[in-house]
């Protein structure tokens, strides 16, 4: 009995002892933020964080000695909307641990949030006013109705056609940028060479939607105007082209962001082509990158050396069109706490170019800064250097030749969903589900209107 | 009773306390103890089932906008009567009544799962519960067979999607033996992918229903199998005459709610299907996801409205057969 007792009373001392740690947890100070994947979170602890690193070490990542706390919810189906939706609109409720203070958004959605009250004036709230070295469409896109800016860019995105030097070298006889460029220049330029890639048994790229992006982000009429869908006239080309590659054993049937395409960029893969910016290198071709950055190469002392790898096999050029493909934007929440890290934050991948530097020539990355994007191009120029993933070219000179005549037009809060379900509509007339391309649309139709029920879906009877 | 009496009087007298003896006698009750412990549940029901079942009922009368909350801050949703309902039964872009086709998607997949569940269940049961058989080992069958339950459905429906996914090893097998036309996929393909959830929730679940009627089996008084075997009766005659018919309200019981769970089919069609957004095996619960992601509350409220009446009167007329038949 007396043990019994003994016992209870241990098992109440150990629950009230986890009570008091709980309630002395809510009072901790923690800098929320949102995102709808890791690739931020990666560089903020590389370089913003006081602990400066992203290894497994560190359970939790601090600023300013505050801990920082990450909400990741992948954007699949608008799923990352949805959750960012709830946590805004309660923000001003939730306790000291729960409040958001700041999120990311991309391009595709983040007309919904600039021109909404659930997030701040950057100048005013978090003292973020040096836009001077950043890029034009960075802040554009960020700016509302009534000309206040919201949020900043840690990145610029122009993009192109990023091609396997091997397979290049032995389709076209070179491996050279410029020489590659002439193959691609123009839509019938690009045709021709798939064809060739074809002849010699390889494939142009390894998803049909690869070049979605490059006629998407071109576009000459939005998605949505006057609540009216309004498929624009790119759609039909891209189907076009996507379809007849397809036929010819040019592309493949792997959606943009599936493992298959992604297993196409390994030793083994037989892939020409893909499409995308700086922020493609890391984030869409892992297994090219083997474990090796822009400025290192594969190490094959490492866990998660694969010998797959296809580092230093890749250039890129402009491709048949210019464009730009995605971008992070770095929102405050209305109702957070800890302002004065958001605005560190914000200013660190602004404006210091110290930061800046390494994301860009260790990273690969393009910063959103002219200045530092410059000194690096010119550096690689004079020094002869520049991303060992590519082979040791100058990419950030490609990039900065293209940055400055971005410009965003025709973007709507429907894209995220227009842009997917186009893509999977498509895509399930390409694998057999839906009989014939004229059925294309009717399945989109009717995806969208069960997302956005007030929109005016076009008869398609 | 007549002791109880004499005590009380005594110890009154004792302690010399006139009033108690105006008091009317004590009779000791129990009942109220009962109320308390039961308590509990309905308390719960009702804040947790009960309240926001009435609200979905509620809600389903109102007009959401997706981009409340944060485009449109001070907009209350608007009374709309019953515009959700009838929105619910138009045709779509592609001319198809989608409650109509979520529910057949998820009546034909549960029957396709249903029908082999029940017969292997049945099958096992009577082989594990054979006393001339007399297996040994059931207890590791048993686990065995119900070892699937146990993992979670979407972690399972995940493992299905890499075996079949096109890098898959199944897909690769299909291909290099020709079984499959050029640029298939198995999650987009209406059948193949209806087949697999069906598949998976078989798996899943005969084991449960072994188990479950195992014990109806068991419970049969087996005295009643002596006698039969006594007077001659062949094991067929056993089987479809005594086992059968006494195990009725067990497989009437494993039948409801096999269906009414079957109806509310969710975790493994969505894990597995809804990137593809597979228009074939989009189940009711799935469309009912689909408007809660977008905030049309209103719109799955009713969709839940709907879904509860079917279940209901589906509960209802299957109670009633095994009562008819039972009192006969």
């Amino acid at each position: 009995m007396k043990k019994k007792i003994l016992c209870l009373a241990a098992v109440a001392a150990v629950g009230l002892a986890a009570g008091a740690s709980l309630t002395s947890c809510s009072k901790k100070e923690i800098f929320h933020i949102y995102a709808w994947n890791t690739e931020f979170q990666g560089y903020f602890n590389k370089y913003v964080s006081d602990e400066k690193n992203n290894d497994d070490s560190n359970a939790v990542h601090h600023l300013n000695g505050v801990e920082v706390k990450w909400t990741i919810t992948p954007s699949d189906n608008g799923a990352y909307q949805k959750a960012l939706d709830e946590a805004l609109a309660n923000n001003e409720s939730f306790s000291e641990d729960e409040k958001v203070d700041m999120f990311l958004a991309e391009a595709d959605y983040i007309l919904k949030y600039v021109n909404s009250d659930a997030t701040l004036d950057v100048k005013t709230a978090y003292g973020v006013n040096d836009f001077s070295q950043a890029y034009k469409y960075t802040v554009d896109q960020v700016t509302d109705t009534s000309g206040v800016v919201k949020g900043a860019s840690f990145q610029c995105c122009p993009a192109g056609l990023i091609y396997r030097r091997s397979i290049a070298k032995a389709v076209l006889g070179t491996d050279d940028p410029t020489e590659v460029q002439k193959h691609v220049a123009t839509w019938e330029k690009y045709n021709e060479t798939a064809d060739l890639m074809a002849a010699a048994g390889n494939k142009m790229t390894a998803s049909f939607a690869d070049t979605y992006r490059v006629y998407s982000n071109n576009a000459a009429s939005p998605w949505v105007k006057d609540n009216k869908l309004e498929v624009p006239a790119f759609v039909n080309t891209w189907m076009d082209q996507a379809k007849d590659q397809l036929d010819k054993g040019e592309t493949t049937t792997y959606g943009v962001w599936d493992g298959e395409k992604s297993a196409e960029f390994k030793k083994t893969g037989k892939t020409f082509c893909t499409f995308g910016p700086a922020w493609y290198y890391n984030f869409c071709m892992g297994p090219a990158m083997g474990n090796g950055t822009a400025s290192t190469a594969p190490d094959e002392t490492k866990d998660n050396y694969s010998p797959d790898h296809t580092w230093g096999d890749w250039a890129v050029v402009k491709g048949p069109q210019a464009y730009f493909w995605g971008g992070t934007w770095l929102l405050g929440a209305k109702g957070g706490n800890n302002t004065d890290l958001v605005g560190k934050t914000m200013n660190a991948f602004l404006k210091d170019e110290e930061i800046l530097k390494k994301l860009v020539v260790d990273d690969g990355q393009f910063s959103n800064n002219k200045k530092v994007n410059g000194a690096v191009a010119t550096e690689n120029e004079t020094q002869k250097k520049g991303n060992g993933f590519l082979g040791g070219q100058n990419d950030t000179k490609i990039w900065v030749d293209m940055a400055d005549s971005i410009v965003v037009k025709n973007n709507t809060i429907y894209d995220q969903l227009c842009n997917e379900g186009i893509q999977t509509a498509f895509g399930k007339f390409l694998k057999g589900e839906l009989d014939s391309k004229e059925k294309v649309l009717p399945e989109f139709y009717a995806d969208i209107a069960r997302s956005y029920p007030t929109l005016v879906i076009p008869s398609s009877k | 009773m007549q002791s109880t009496q004499i005590n009380i009087e005594n110890s009154s007298n004792i302690e010399g306390l006139n009033e108690v003896e105006n008091k009317p006698k004590k009779k000791l009750s129990y009942t109220k103890w009962g109320y308390i412990f039961i308590a509990s549940f309905f308390v719960i029901y009702l804040i947790f089932t009960l309240v926001p079942q009435l609200l979905t009922i509620y809600d389903s009368f109102f007009d959401y906008d997706p981009f409340s909350g944060i485009l449109v801050t001070d907009a209350h949703p608007e009374f709309c009567g019953f515009l959700n309902y009838q929105r619910l039964f138009q045709e779509n872009a592609l001319g198809v009544i989608e409650i109509y086709q979520t529910i057949g998607n998820t009546l034909i997949m549960w029957i396709i799962g249903a029908i082999p569940q029940m017969v292997i269940a049945l099958i096992l049961a009577l082989i594990f519960t054979s006393t001339r058989l007399k297996l040994k080992g059931t207890g590791f069958f048993k686990t065995a067979f119900y070892m699937p339950n146990l993992i979670m459905a979407s972690a399972f429906s995940a493992l299905f999607l890499m075996l079949f996914s096109q890098i898959g090893p199944i897909y690769t097998l299909f291909k290099d033996m020709g079984w499959i036309p050029e640029h298939f996929d198995f999650v987009v393909n209406k059948t193949s992918a209806r087949l697999m959830v069906a598949f998976l929730n078989f798996i899943m679940w005969f084991g449960n229903t072994t188990i479950l009627l195992m014990a109806g089996i068991q419970s049969i008084d087996e005295s009643i199998f002596e006698s039969a075997r006594i007077d001659g009766a062949s094991t067929r005659r056993v089987l479809f005459d005594m086992t059968l018919p006494l195990l009725k309200p067990i497989v009437v019981y494993v039948l409801i709610t096999s269906m009414i769970g079957g109806l509310q089919m969710f975790d493994v069609p969505q894990v597995l299907t809804n990137k593809a957004k597979n228009s074939g095996t989009r189940t009711i619960i799935m469309l009912l996801n689909d408007y809660l992601n977008m905030k049309n509350y209103g719109r799955a409220g009713a969709i839940s409205v709907i879904l509860f009446i079917i279940t209901a009167v589906l509960s209802i007329f299957v109670f009633k057969t095994i009562n008819k038949k039972e009192d006969r």
